[in-house]
Order: structure tokens, then sequence, then C-alpha cells
């Protein structure tokens, strides 16, 4: 009895976890799922009507604003965060002095929420009291930079807090995996008289591979989350300048009452997520098997 | 101290068999040992004599008592691996008194065991240290405290010196032998190391893909191996095997090894009944370093020491012997001279073969003739 | 390894000049904005809004920080931000300490007490830490009013566990998978059972981890807005909602320095994480980024 016990309690122990995620997670996706087909408002309603709510989808206009948004946003700032990050952390992988010092600093953003990053940036950028005033202040009248208050580049302002908070962590991945190269494959480079340049262009940054993998996939992952950034920051404005899906999920689910709508929404955001998610992971567990 | 026994053993994961109907059996006092290359099963049939893995189908007992269905507490057995498993957050002697402190034994009995083993290993004074702070020797000797305090039926050891630079290594092994002489326990020890199994066992189980090849005593297994499998895994440099051909001329039975030069190398083999039957077919032929050696290092206590003029391709010198790599059969073969042989690389020499050491194989089946 | 000790790519002065002058200037890109919030919270109101962002205070004063710790306007309570402080660690350290130990048993069994489908379940606690959370808000919400805990501690607690268990679980099963499976095994040949030797030889060896775990998901919960913002209710609002709402109050005027202070108040308990911690705050990152 007490041998059988044993054997079952592996299985009793991690069943609450499992059925907790089975119910919280994918029990209710599938509810989600289920009332993007329906015709429900303020209150869930079980009314179905098929794909009609993907095709108004499609048809808003805040819908493809968001869209066009997150494609804007999304790639720009995986590609300056990569960029950023990659860069310095080549740039401190040059036996720095004071590394241990200016790490961190590079870092910390990473471990505030999104709300406290907005409401930093929102006053930084506001050309009445943050960067534009200063430098009128200082002498410098003509300087404009009224991006946050302007529909057309609002977007690059959520762009610019978002790069601030986390390229210090893509820094922080390139530097492990710069830290990993093995030095006796650079010392044959050398010996065959590649140049520091282009030791890191033909050898070193081909081999950062997986980390571009990996931070692609982060950043995606943090761009189509990204919903709190926005609303401290310009609050999806001004207009509708910088809704989000995760803006619009929101405002039409809980203050428009649209939920079928929303429910929609939130598929759309679920499926660009797992189109990222699900084959990186797949490779992910299918080399750790084989090791 | 028990005997062991293991009937008809078969073990899988899925579909996958790993083990294929293992027979053994090692008497009260034996040392066991369970060698073959990596993936064979060896590590997976000492699991299941653990019980750490559950088996297919088959038995395992200790002294006629079924084990095979018992938790690894419940069996009697004591195990050291090849990691040593020491818990790394308790000391040494916290290590060594854990199963017994599970086992709710009195804290009194439990310095007593723990003193005699330490006395016993001359680890005495590491017994309030952590693992961590342990040299790896140490370490291994800790790993067989927890072992002998245990006091079990059998010992169970997983490749314990793998991890040991080359000159412990050596040390630990004869530590090893001499603790089994003295105590007399059953011992089961696996090893990918052939030299280990050859200088410990009293009895070798040679695995191959879930296969016994052979089981044996060391001088049966290294003189008389049952298959090509065996020829070459036990011994180092492994036993020659060259492609011949079998001639009969009157009652006289040859070997013909085919060199590369017109020259052909012919060898006698009289007393192998079993050879008549492949007469004019292809053959091969097994024979040690050893017992390839310059005619002034031949064994003359056997007749049968022929002598023929080979070609000397290159010669390493290792100290206490030379080796020679001479080309028989197209095939590079090694001879083992005398440090002092006066023979030289890209001359014809005179060596002298040992024929009463000659096996001969089936090349289908690689199983031996005789 | 470090490339430059070998090469000449930094071996020139101006080079390495340069490469200093690049660096310093990201770490003022970086501190600029807690530069700007730290100095405009200690000014008075008129300074921040006549005088430059950059610039010292010319007056120096906590009151911006009293303000936003007790007295400001939160939405119709001018309580200051310190009931919502509260209710941000009524509910996180909770649910932290409970997704962590579920965490810590689920990488148990699914490294060393394999059985048929683990796999499975593995993935699917895996994948969970990737949906976006707009796709369960909705039955949430219904789920959480089922329960009768809508709007409560108690039900943000009940959320923030359920989503931190992926994580935990990733975190503690890449760390056991690494823990020697022949230390389990010679515990149960000492005779130990299931729980005895996670106990007393996994645990002791797992602090490094559960370090990285509790720091992960405290700073994952207390930063969270979107649960704050869709589930709590009048009273247990978390830290940040209470933030946003400060900032984006539209009555009276508009207080930068107690905005600022308040900002600094919010992010002063994951600073203190970060800044003590920092070395198990990035291997969390790099855990949470490098599945598998």
């Amino acid at each position: 009895m007490k041998e059988h016990l044993q054997q079952l309690l592996p299985r009793l122990v991690l069943a609450p976890s499992f059925a907790l995620v089975l119910i919280f997670v994918y029990a209710f996706i599938i509810y989600t799922g289920y009332l993007s087909f329906t015709d429900s408002r303020l209150l869930p309603s079980y009314g179905w009507v098929g794909l009609e709510n993907y095709e108004k989808l499609f048809k808003l206009r805040h819908w493809n604003i968001a869209l066009k948004n997150l494609a804007i946003f999304g790639i720009l700032y995986i590609i300056i965060s990569t960029f950023l990050g990659l860069l310095l952390a080549i740039l401190l992988d040059q036996k720095i002095r004071g590394e241990g010092f200016i790490r961190p600093i590079y870092l910390y953003p990473m471990a505030l929420s999104f709300i406290v990053t907005g409401t930093a940036w929102k006053w930084f950028l506001d050309p009445g009291i943050g960067i534009e005033h200063s430098l009128h202040l200082w002498g410098w009248e003509s300087f404009h930079f009224n991006w946050i208050k302007d529909r057309n580049f609002a977007i690059y302002t959520v762009v610019i807090a978002a790069v601030w908070q986390s390229s210090g962590f893509v820094m922080a991945m390139f530097l492990a995996a710069l830290r990993g190269v093995d030095s006796e494959m650079i010392k044959a480079a050398q010996i065959d008289g590649a140049s520091g340049f282009q030791i890191y262009r033909r050898i070193i940054i081909p081999l950062m591979r997986p980390v571009f993998l990996s931070a692609f996939v982060v950043l995606a992952h943090l761009a189509i989350k990204a919903y709190d950034l926005v609303i401290a920051l310009t609050n999806a404005g001004p207009g509708n300048a910088t809704q989000l899906p995760s803006t619009f999920m929101y405002s039409y689910t809980f203050t428009r009452n649209q939920m079928g709508i929303g429910a929609s929404s939130a598929i759309i955001m679920m499926i660009m997520m797992f189109s990222i998610i699900i084959p990186y992971l797949y490779g992910e567990l299918k080399t750790g098997d084989s090791k | 101290m028990a005997s062991l026994k293991i009937k008809n053993l078969y073990k899988s994961y899925g579909s996958a068999e790993i083990l294929k109907g293992i027979n053994l059996e090692i008497e009260d006092g034996g040392f066991l040992v369970l060698v073959g290359p990596s993936g064979c099963g060896k590590s997976t049939l000492l699991n299941t004599i653990a019980g750490l893995e559950n088996i297919t189908s088959g038995d395992i007992t200790i002294d006629d008592h079924s084990i095979t269905h018992l938790h690894p507490s419940k069996r009697d057995i004591a195990m050291v691996f090849q990691s040593y498993a020491l818990y790394p957050n308790m000391t040494v002697a916290q290590n060594i008194s854990f199963g017994m402190e599970i086992r709710g034994i009195d804290k009194a009995i439990r310095q007593k065991a723990i003193n005699e083993v330490s006395s016993m290993l001359q680890i005495g004074e590491l017994l309030n240290r952590k693992p961590s702070q342990l040299s790896g020797g140490q370490r291994q000797r800790v790993a067989m405290g927890r072992a002998l305090v245990r006091d079990p039926q059998v010992f169970l050891f997983d490749e314990p010196l793998s991890n040991l630079d080359a000159k412990l290594r050596v040390d630990m092994r004869t530590e090893i032998k001499r603790l089994h002489q003295r105590m007399g326990t059953t011992i089961i020890y696996v090893t990918h190391d052939q030299i280990e199994a050859l200088t410990l066992a009293t009895k070798i189980a040679v695995l191959k893909d879930g296969y016994l090849q052979q089981f044996g005593t060391p001088n049966e297994v290294y003189n008389n191996p049952k298959n090509m499998f065996v020829a070459t895994f036990m011994g180092s440099p492994s036993m020659n095997l060259l492609e011949a051909k079998v001639i009969k001329n009157s009652d006289d039975i040859n070997i013909e090894v085919a060199t590369n030069s017109n020259n052909k190398l012919i060898l006698p083999v009289s007393d192998i009944a079993a050879l008549q039957a492949y007469e004019n077919q292809k053959i091969i032929f097994g024979i040690r370093p050893e017992a390839i050696t310059d005619p002034e290092a031949a064994d003359r206590t056997t007749k049968k020491i022929v002598e023929r003029d080979c070609l000397i391709e290159v010669i390493e010198p290792a100290g206490s012997d030379t080796f020679a790599v001479i080309n028989l059969g197209g095939a590079e073969s090694i001879a083992r001279l005398r440090p002092d042989a006066n023979i030289n690389a890209g001359e014809i020499s005179k060596l002298a073969f040992n024929m009463s050491k000659a096996v001969f194989f089936n090349p289908q089946n690689e199983e031996r003739i005789r | 390894m470090s490339i430059s000790s070998q090469n000449n790519i930094s071996s020139g002065r101006l080079t390495r000049a340069l490469i200093y002058s690049i660096l310093i200037l990201f770490v003022i890109y970086y501190l600029l904005p807690l530069y700007v919030m730290i100095i405009n919270s200690l000014k008075p109101l008129d300074e921040v809004r006549d005088g430059n962002l950059m610039a010292f205070p010319k007056l120096w004063t906590i009151d911006p920080w009293r303000s936003a710790w007790s007295t400001a306007q939160i939405g119709v309570e001018a309580s200051g931000l310190k009931p919502y402080f509260i209710n941000s660690i009524l509910m996180v350290v909770p649910a932290t300490l409970l997704a962590t130990m579920m965490g810590a048993i689920n990488g148990y069994v699914l490294t060393k007490w394999r059985f048929r489908g683990d796999n499975i379940i593995f993935v699917l606690l895996l994948l969970s830490c990737f949906i976006p959370f707009q796709i369960v808000l909705i039955p949430a919400a219904r789920v959480l009013g089922f329960l009768e805990v809508s709007g409560t501690i108690q039900g943000l607690i009940l959320i923030h566990t359920v989503y931190g268990i992926g994580f935990a679980t990733l975190f503690f099963r890449n760390y056991y998978a690494a823990f020697p499976t022949e230390l389990i095994q010679a515990a149960q040949i000492d005779g130990a059972g299931f729980f005895q030797i996670f106990w007393r030889i996994l645990m002791p060896s797992s602090m490094p981890i559960t370090v990285v775990t509790i720091i992960w998901l405290f700073t994952n919960q207390w930063n969270d807005f979107l649960f704050g913002a869709s589930f709590s209710g009048y009273g247990t609002t978390p830290m940040t909602v209470a933030l946003n709402n400060l900032v984006n109050s539209t009555t009276g005027v508009k207080e930068y320095n107690v905005h600022f202070a308040g900002a600094i108040l919010a992010a002063l308990p994951t600073l203190f994480v970060y800044i003590m911690a920092g070395k198990y705050f990035v291997r969390g990152l790099m855990v949470g980024a490098v599945k598998g």
C-alpha cells in the first residue's frame, strides 16, 4: 500500500498545478475563442454569429491602426534593441574598467514597471516641461521635440521608452554569449591574420545566432504584450495614434461593451504570439532532448 | 554476504530493448565485473539489481530470495555511484549515516558505525567537512564508507573509478581489491575499462547491445574468448585479427595469411580438429600481440613457436615493452617486443609466433571455432 | 572570454577613448530618466513647471514624497499611495511564495519522477508562460465572480499564483534537470521517500534557484498592471494602477513632483531587489529567455 502511494505521489503532487493551468489557461482560451463567435456585448451571450466578429474587426479603423502601430513598434523595437544590445555587449567586452559599475546601470530599467517607465518618459518627453523645455532654457530656442503630442510620431516615443527599458537586457544576453566564446578559436583566427573587426564580423557575430533568435522571441513577446507602457505613456493617444492590439482589446471589451469583437482581437493576439513562440519552443525542446 | 542470481532478465524502454535475456550468477563472496562498451546495458543491469529501474521480465534473487519487486532500500544492497552522489548539503558524517537516520536508528549506534567505517577507510579527520571540500579520492572513500556502513548482502559499484586521475585510479583499484579480500563481500562492479575488469574480478560478464557475450573467469575471458567481440574488447593493445585460409597438406593443417608481398605467410595449426571442416575456406585468425615477439623473447615452455620474416613498419617504444606495427595479410598487426630487441622500422626481421595462443573465428557469425 | 586581450580592435588610444565615450553616453541615457524623476521629486511644483527639468532643485523639499505617500488625491480619495503599496504587498507576497512552492515540487516531479505523459504536462505549463493575458481576461473575470472573490486581494492572489506557476516550474525544472539523478538514487537506497528526498536532498541545494524564482515572480507581479486594472476593486487596487490613476487624474493641477515621487515609490521594491540581488535577477531573465 505504501509503495503504491509512493508511485502515485508524483502525479498527485503535480495535479493541482495541472488542473489550475488547464482551467485558467486552456479552458479560458477555449472560452474566449467561443465568445469570439458570439454576439456578446456588455456580458457574454451565446448567440452564434460565426465569423462576423472577425469580419467586423478587420474593417474597424481602430483595429487596423492598432495592427499598423504594432508592426511599426514591433519592428523598430526589436531591431533597435537588438542592435543596441549587441553594440553595448561588444563594447563592454573590451576589458572595460568599471564594467561592474556600468552593466547594472544598463540593465536596471528591466526591473521597473512599465507604468513607471511610461510615467518617467511621459514627462521627460512632454514639450511643456521635459527635454524640449530644458533645451530652450539652455538657449537652444529652435529645438523642437513634440513627438509625444504628434499623431504621426507618438508611436515612436513608445519605441524610445520601450528600447530604454529592454535594450540592457538584450545586452546582458549577448554579453553572456560573448563570454562563452571559445578563446582558442579566437586565437586561431588571429593566427590566420584576422583583424579585430573581421573576427567580430566573420566569427563571433555569426556565433551569436541563437542569441539573436532568443532576443527576437523575447522582444516580440514583450511587444505583443505591451499594454501598460502605452497606457502610462500616451494612454493610446493622442487620439488613437498609439493604439495597439492590447489596448484595443481592453477598450472594446470593457469600455465599449463589444465583448465579441474584444474576444476575437484577443484570439488574433494569441495567434500572433503562438506563431512565434511555438516554433521557438519546439526547437529549444528538441535540441534540449538530443543533448 | 550472499550469492546473487539473475535469471532471464529482459528490460525495455518502450519498444527499445536494453537487456535481452541476461543469465548470471555470482557466488557468495565473489567479485563480478560487468564490462562492455558504452550503451551495452551494463549500467542498466546494475540499476535493475539495485531496484532503481524496473525490469520487464525475469527474476533477480539474493540467496534464492527474489528481490525483483522490492524497493531499493529493502534489497539489502549498497551502491557506490560513478559521481559518488554525496549529498552536497550534508557533512561526511551525515552522508554516511543518512540511511540509518531514515531508518530511525539510535544516534549512539549511528555514531559508532560512523567511527568504525571512518577508521577503516582513514577518513576520520574528514567527518565534519562538506563534500565540496574534499578531493576526488576522498569523495570516493566517503562514497565507499556510505556503502560499507550499511553492511549489505551485496555491494554495487557503478564505474566508481572513472572520475579519478590515472594514478589515483590504480591506487583505489588496489584498495578495493584489498577491501574485498579482507571482508569477503559479494561485489558487483560495472566498468568500461577491461583492465579494471581483469584485475578485480573473480568472474567477468562481457556485455554488448544488451546481450551477454561471455561469462567466465578473467583467465577464460582473456585466453578463450567466445567470439570476436570479446577477443578484441578484452586486452590492450587488442588482439590481432587477420583473414586467413585453411590449407591441408597430408595430416598437417596450416593457415595461409596473405601478405601484401608475394611471400605468403604460412603458419601451422595442428591440433585444432574443428578447423578441418574449413579446408580452403576463409577464417579469422586471432593472435594477441604478446604472442608475436622477437625470437629471443618467445615463450620457450611451449613447443609451438614458429619464426617467420615480417616487415616492420613502425616501432613504438613504450618503456617496459616495445610495440611493433607489422603488416600481415594487408592488415596492421601489433607485435610485442622486448624493449632492447634489435629490430628497426623499415626492415624485415624474424618474429616468433606462439601458435598455442592462436584462436580462430568463423567470419560469418564471428563465433569461435574450436 | 574577452577578445580584447589579444586583438587590436581596442588597442589604439583613440579607439579606447571612443569606446569609453559611447559607454558613458549610454550610462547617461539609462540614468537620465531616473535622475529626472529623483531631482524633480525634490523640488516644489512651480520650480518643476517653470524651471529646468535637468537642474538641481534650488529649494530642496521632501513634501512631494510626503504627499505621494499619504495625502495625494488618487481617484476619489486623498489617501496617497500608501494603502495601495500595502495592497500590492498583500497580494504579491503570498502569490510569489505559493507559485514558488508549486514550481519547486513540479520541477522535482518533472525531472526526477518522470511518468508517461509528463512531457505534455510540462509543455502545457511552459506554454502558459507566453499567452497574451488579454486572452484570459473575460473568462477570468467570470470565474473570479463565480468564486465570489471579484475585486478582492484573494482573487488577485489566485490570478497571480496561477500565471506564475508556469515560470516557476520552468525555473525549477531546468535547475533540477542538472541536479544529479544519482543523488536521488542514493537517497532511495538509503530508504528516503518522495518528500524526504525533496526536503532533505533537493531543497537544501535549491537556494539559488529559489531566490531567482522569487525575484522573478515578485518583480513580475509587483509590476503587473493589466490584472490589477482588470480585477481589483475599490480598496484592493495595487500600486501600479494607483500610480497611473495619480498621474492621469484629470482633476486639479498636475503635480509633476508628486508624480515623480510616486513613480519612484512604485519602483522602489523592485529596484531594491535588483540592487540587493542583481545577479539572481539577471539569471532569472536568462532562464526566462532561454527555455528548454
